[in-house]
């Protein structure tokens, strides 16, 4: 697809978009809103590592395993790859354009599905099977 | 997009030292990029010298001191000399200001003069500002309205006018725009922290019926949310303003409109 051409008119028409107008307000309150949540359970993660800080596997099993803290913990995880993503998307916005930004947006949806899916499946095996 | 390197071809090189005046005891250094289109040559910084005691306390003093006793060809705009109109401002010792309001004992050691970083000069210290008026238009700064015109004038209270303090002071010398990183990567798309202080004014502005229509052309993922609350701009306004807090009220305003839609 050919790039769009920016002259003065076009920058001087208010009606002029350069990007999702729609999904914009969206990303910005998915990312202010996962951010938060990321601040609230940061106890939580912070208690996980150094509970689990000298200890063998079948410690951190047993920790994750509790569906008390397993359960939150991959709630926190999905919320911190979907904070993850919003987060690359407004780097790769500010440095990348055109056809190379939206290969980089690709590889950086699937780079975060991939982690929150693996981190998520991960841990309720740990908790639901053991 | 990201430059993080300038071309070769607008790199600066070590320009000409002029001599220091004759018989003058306090002397203070300038080194000044400068650019002519016209010339197929590289910018260079020029070395020049100014008598104090023949010269006004303030750099644009020292700049006019060289541009009417040294060099005529130095090239710089300037109109009120008082901190008003914003013509003068350039990038004074790593820092966007206009040069009538900065004095030349703010600093120590040679004072070093560019343009406002990140536009395209178009001689010398003068920057082309067309982009930046340009987006000054795009937000329709003026006061948009349906309801029939009042006979005798478009009243405001007290307190509504109050919260239009911080906000119209704005002289459009592009200090702020021009020292924004997000500004310098996408300043075609994004409309810079004085176009959005601008809009801001006009979207709390009482008697402005088009709030809607104002959001609805603000709402893009490059004109408004490139703002990643830096806050050079409010670091450099030499009105003391905050384009930053303006932005995020925007953000404010367009997240309460989701929210309710």
């Amino acid at each position: 697809m050919r790039e769009q051409v920016i002259t003065g008119d076009i920058i001087a028409d208010p009606k002029t978009k350069y990007g999702d107008a729609k999904a914009s307000t969206r990303h910005f309150i998915t990312q202010r809103v996962t951010g938060a949540i990321n601040v609230l359970f940061i106890g939580l993660l912070v208690f996980i590592v150094v509970r689990s800080a000298g200890q063998d596997r079948a410690d951190m099993v047993a920790l994750i395993g509790n569906g008390f803290i397993g359960i939150p913990f991959a709630v926190l995880l999905a919320i911190v790859t979907v904070h993850m993503r919003n987060g690359m998307r407004d780097t790769l916005e500010d440095y990348l354009s055109g056809a190379t930004y939206r290969l980089a947006m690709l590889l950086n949806t699937l780079f975060c599905l991939a982690v929150g899916l693996a981190g998520v499946v991960s841990i309720l095996k740990l908790v639901f099977w053991g | 997009m990201v430059e993080l390197m300038l071309p070769k071809a607008d790199r600066p090189q070590k320009g000409k030292t002029r001599p220091k005046p004759e018989g003058a005891k306090r002397l203070r250094e300038y080194h000044i990029y400068r650019y002519d289109p016209d010339q197929n040559a590289n910018p260079r910084i020029d070395t020049y010298f100014v008598n104090l005691d023949d010269c006004g306390p303030m750099i644009l003093d020292g700049l006019l001191w060289i541009k009417n006793k040294v060099d005529p060809t130095l090239t710089l705009r300037r109109s009120c000399r008082e901190g008003i109109c914003g013509s003068c401002s350039m990038n004074i010792n790593g820092l966007n200001t206009p040069a009538c309001t900065k004095g030349m004992d703010d600093s120590t050691g040679p004072i070093k003069i560019y343009p406002l970083p990140h536009m395209p000069v178009v001689k010398d210290l003068v920057p082309d500002l067309s982009n930046f008026y340009a987006q000054h238009r795009a937000i329709e700064p003026r006061l948009k309205t349906t309801s029939p015109t009042p006979t005798k004038e478009w009243t405001q209270s007290v307190p509504e006018r109050a919260k239009l303090d911080g906000l119209y002071e704005c002289i459009l010398c592009a200090c702020c725009s021009t020292s924004c990183p997000s500004y310098w990567w996408n300043g075609e798309k994004y409309l810079g922290p004085a176009a959005l202080l601008r809009a801001y004014r006009w979207l709390i502005d009482s008697r402005d019926e088009s709030t809607q229509e104002r959001l609805d052309d603000l709402e893009d993922p490059f004109k408004l949310y490139r703002c990643h609350t830096i806050m050079n701009c409010a670091k450099v306004c030499p009105k003391g303003l905050n384009p930053a807090k303006a932005i995020a009220e925007i953000k404010k305003m367009m997240v309460e409109r989701k929210v309710a839609a």
